[in-house]
């Protein structure tokens, strides 16, 4: 019975490889300009300084890779805070961390932030916001060193909402250029000239990938409730602590370096659900895997539906997540 | 050696022969070499070759100084002039497609400060010049932009010429209506909400030079309200068409008789392209279509 359920995990996570790395190559294959994959290998070895390369190498690879790390990283997020909350609407941005990273890049945009202190103002701003208005639920929420979910899950509903509409005041008294730059970054793309930010992206999500995994075992137990948990021996507030912590930072970097995109930290995580079971170790694994081909063939088809222009990656993970959950929701009995 | 000499040269050349020699070749090797640097410069080739212009209006001026056919992407809104429509479309002004713009290879793209700054940014990574070209807020600046434009491609002559020709005409326009009255103009941007041209925008401007007074000009923000246009009462609406939006906000004012533009059906519908992206010739051509509305009795 063990070693078959083994066996069954190891098939789901050779096939969801084998599905990512298919995206990949598909991603890297399309866009605006044709290029023929076959030309791929003779441009990596002599095609440097010629447009082709630069398209692929440096245009359509930091998207995917990027695309990785931010789609892994969100239905990670999303798993794990599902798992606390035992609650299907919950997602990485019920929190509260979307709404602050999007204030914190306005208010930078607005008073001139990135003219005075470079580009890497704006992902800095965005985390800065982010960790403030975690700070600030948690805070207020917790009580002798306890979080309430139930308490958590509404003040950082609420202060969402108080958020957003910060947003706005400021987007109604700011000058036309600035709305722009506030309008790109709460659409989110994952266009990113640094690499180094796309790296640091990576690392991070790749690492909070490795670190839920740890409290995967514990994440089964709490999906009984808290109190089963405790007595089976899990130590519930540590665990509770720790999903928040490494759910917040992970939401809030790839927040940070791509801004609001929605809807693949909450369908993922389900979707999974559907496909693999319950069990966090297996689901987390699935969850990033997928997760990261899922934001990856969103963003190829946000890049070359309507090409030369570009859609909003977010306009596609709705509508594509949002139609094959409810697609497999009708198809199979689920309950959460 | 002597001291002093003659000027005659041979052997008996003194120091002070030497060291006035020795100054000439240097004065002489320096000219040289700034002359080179000056002149040389512009026709080298440094000059751009293929450019990507991000903005209509750059693509517009380009083809008046005849730089037509170095154009080899340009945005989805550059119409004009109609061999524009033919070019490769790389985005629109805001979002540009990179990978479009490297396949053209350009060693010139002209962006606007609305475009994507990640974009532009990714783009000055795989060394490709970007200019961001401000946006002109008055004639003046629209002439900056134009002289700045043809300094990029060594034809600031032409570029003068035309400038000389369109400051002339619009001096000519000014004196021709100097004794003439000023009517209040009410400039209808946008219909939900109601928007208007601030100071700080082309369309003042334009109702400055063709005799008007523009009533959105001590508007803090470009949002204006109904009840103060009916309030102000302009003498004259004009309405910059955004499809048939145009017409329907004309009906609407027309329901306001209080209103003396109303009364007088001095309400009109202006074409939003010259209106919102011209060149220095065609602001002295939308300022003589003010003129004949601002000035019809006269």
């Amino acid at each position: 019975m063990h070693s078959s359920k083994i066996s069954t995990w190891i098939w789901w996570t050779f096939f969801l490889v084998v599905l990512l790395l298919a995206v990949v190559f598909f991603s890297l294959a399309v866009g605006a300009v044709d290029l023929p994959l076959r030309k791929a290998f003779f441009l990596l070895t002599e095609g440097r300084g010629t447009p082709e390369y630069a398209i692929l190498f440096e245009v359509r690879l930091p998207r995917v890779l990027l695309g990785l790390a931010v789609g892994g990283g969100l239905a990670i997020s999303g798993v794990i805070l599902q798992g606390m909350f035992r609650n299907p609407l919950v997602e990485p941005y019920t929190l509260g961390i979307s709404g602050g990273a999007a204030l914190g890049v306005c208010l930078n945009i607005v008073t001139g932030g990135p003219n005075v202190l470079g580009p890497l103002a704006t992902p800095a701003s965005g985390f800065l916001g982010a960790a403030c208005i975690v700070f600030m639920v948690y805070a207020i929420s917790a009580r002798k060193g306890a979080i309430r979910l139930s308490r958590l899950l509404l003040i950082g509903v609420m202060v969402s909402f108080m958020a957003s509409s910060l947003i706005m005041l400021v987007m109604a008294v700011t000058r036309t250029e600035d709305l722009h730059g506030i309008i790109f970054w709460i659409m989110g793309s994952l266009e990113e000239p640094n690499p180094s930010l796309i790296k640091a992206a990576l690392i991070i999500s790749i690492g909070g990938m490795i670190l839920s995994f740890f409290y995967a075992v514990d994440l089964n137990a709490l999906s009984l409730g808290e109190e089963d948990a405790f007595h089976l021996g899990v130590k519930v507030e540590k665990v509770k602590k720790a999903i928040f912590v490494i759910a917040s930072l992970l939401t809030g970097c790839c927040v940070a370096v791509t801004g609001i995109i929605g809807f693949v930290g909450l369908v993922v995580p389900h979707l999974m659900r559907l496909l693999v079971g319950g069990d966090h170790r297996i689901l987390l694994v699935a969850s990033y895997i997928s997760g990261a081909a899922f934001l990856i063939l969103c963003d190829t088809v946000a890049r070359v539906v309507i090409a030369p222009m570009e859609l909003p990656v977010g306009v596609i993970t709705g509508l594509v997540g949002g139609g094959v959950f409810i697609y497999a929701l009708s198809r199979k009995s689920y309950s959460f | 050696m002597k001291v002093f000499c003659d000027w005659s040269g041979g052997k008996e050349s003194c120091l002070s022969c030497y060291k006035a020699m020795l100054l000439a070749l240097f004065t002489l090797v320096f000219f040289f070499v700034s002359f080179t640097c000056a002149f040389s410069f512009p026709s080298s080739p440094h000059l751009p070759r293929r450019i990507v212009s991000l903005i209509p209006t750059v693509t517009e001026e380009l083809y008046l100084l005849g730089a037509g056919d170095k154009i080899v992407g340009v945005t989805v809104y550059c119409q004009r002039p109609p061999e524009a429509q033919t070019k490769e479309k790389v985005g629109t002004v805001i979002d540009v497609n990179i990978e479009k713009i490297i396949e053209l290879r350009p060693n010139l793209v002209i962006a606007s400060p609305l475009t994507d700054h990640k974009q532009i940014r990714k783009l000055r990574n795989l060394d490709i010049e970007v200019k961001i070209f401000p946006e002109a807020r008055d004639f003046d600046g629209l002439c900056k932009n134009f002289v700045t434009l043809s300094r990029l491609l060594g034809r600031e002559q032409k570029a003068e010429e035309i400038v000389q020709k369109a400051r002339i005409e619009l001096g000519a326009i000014k004196n021709a209506i100097a004794g003439f009255a000023k009517s209040r103009v009410f400039v209808q941007i946008g219909a939900n909400p109601l928007f208007t041209a601030k100071r700080d925008s082309f369309i003042n401007d334009l109702i400055e030079c063709a005799g008007g007074i523009n009533m959105g000009r001590d508007a803090k923000t470009g949002i204006y309200s109904r009840e103060e246009v009916i309030k102000r009462n302009p003498e004259i609406i004009l309405i910059v068409t955004m499809g048939i939006v145009g017409e329907k906000e004309k009906e609407v004012w027309l329901r306001y008789k209080t209103v003396t533009a109303a009364k007088n059906r001095s309400i009109f519908t202006v074409d939003s392209y010259s209106v919102c992206s011209p060149t220095p010739l065609s602001f002295v051509e939308t300022v003589k279509e003010f003129v004949r509305i601002f000035h019809a009795q006269q």
